[in-house]
């Protein structure tokens, strides 16, 4: 199948995943990907806390772990279609950072992201493909901030790597 | 829609999305990052599309009163937070979309940001609970709070409510800006290509 032999432009891509997510704000949300992680996190936390997990507030105010929270499942989905096309186009394969830096530079990332999109209540896909499209004034707020984290980031990145 | 149906619904088009995504090699953070230091724009132009034809879809629903828009307060935590993200998906090399395709393609990379994005999150959990901040969507009144540093709630609906005019038609002005940014992107490779030859 063409699909699989050859790169698909982005374009269309993401052309095909706005009507998509067009439907998806009908029926139930437009795309997100960081309710769905944290929702994850409070769900292992649980696993390995138990009722402890009741004693800090956040779990208990704003997130209840519940396994039937949509969002867990459009990233479930992702990883789901992504081996496939991974194992389809023969792309599957294991890559393991060589440097030392990049699993620092991984590992501090991870983290900012994971700070960062609770504490803004968003994601980058919910910024670029939730909040900005519905002129939400978050996603202005959201954008300016990752379009200067970003830059930062870049800034960063071009020091480690010239390094 | 029940629970069950919207799991079903959300997983159909994350498998979707995530094969699209690892076929075309997507990347929001290289849409960002290869901008800045490559002035490359091949996922900075996908992004852009993606986004004019959602701003026409959900303001043309929004007029009419139909979609599930996003009800939550906002104010400055959402520049902190994405400041934040924007620098961590930078040294992640990945965002939240392509730490999922990129551990599909088995990336112990992406895998190990996946990992220390929900160790983030619970790390945040605790903060919030020491500060409660930002407000907790239950206690949100959709006002602004500036001593709590919140701006209230806006969005397409709320202008067509307060202006009387339909929201598709600011949603067309968005679209003009969104086109605006992408027929200058593809004036600069037109222009970059010249040189080249």
């Amino acid at each position: 199948m063409e699909l699989f032999k050859k790169t698909l432009d982005p374009v269309i891509a993401l052309s095909i995943i706005a009507l998509l997510d067009i439907f998806m704000f009908l029926v139930v949300g437009a795309w997100t990907v960081g309710g769905g992680e944290t929702m994850m996190t409070g769900l292992i936390a649980k696993f390995f806390m138990g009722d402890q997990l009741q004693h800090i507030p956040f779990w208990d105010i704003v997130f209840k772990p519940d396994a039937t929270y949509w969002k867990i499942y459009i990233s479930l989905g992702m990883l789901f279609g992504s081996i496939v096309g991974a194992f389809l186009s023969k792309e599957f394969y294991w890559r393991i950072p060589r440097h030392l830096s990049e699993w620092v530079m991984i590992t501090v990332g991870g983290l900012l992201m994971g700070i960062g999109i609770r504490l803004a209540f968003v994601c980058n896909v919910s910024t670029f493909f939730g909040l900005t499209p519905e002129m939400n004034l978050g996603g202005y707020l959201s954008i300016s901030g990752i379009i200067a984290g970003a830059w930062v980031g870049s800034l960063i990145y071009k020091k480690v790597l010239g390094g | 829609m029940s629970p069950i149906g919207q799991c079903l619904a959300a997983f159909v088009f994350g498998s979707v999305a995530g094969l699209l995504v690892q076929r075309s090699r997507f990347c929001n953070t290289a849409a960002l990052r290869d901008a800045m230091l490559f002035k490359t724009y091949r996922n900075t132009k996908a992004l852009l599309v993606c986004m004019m034809i959602l701003t026409i879809g959900f303001t043309a629903f929004i007029t009419v009163g139909e979609g599930h828009t996003m009800h939550f307060d906002v104010g400055v935590n959402q520049m902190l937070g994405l400041f934040l993200f924007g620098i961590g998906m930078v040294l992640a090399g990945a965002c939240t979309v392509s730490t999922w395709v990129k551990a599909g393609e088995g990336n112990v990379g992406a895998i190990w940001a996946l990992l220390f994005t929900f160790i983030g999150m619970f790390l945040f959990s605790l903060i919030w609970s020491y500060s409660y901040w930002p407000p907790a969507p239950g206690s949100m009144d959709h006002l602004p709070h500036l001593e709590a540093l919140q701006f209230g709630y806006a969005n397409a609906a709320t202008l067509q409510a307060k202006t009387g005019i339909p929201a598709i038609f600011f949603g067309l002005f968005q679209f003009l800006v969104l086109f605006g940014i992408y027929r200058a992107i593809l004036r600069k490779e037109a222009r970059m290509a010249e040189a080249n030859t």
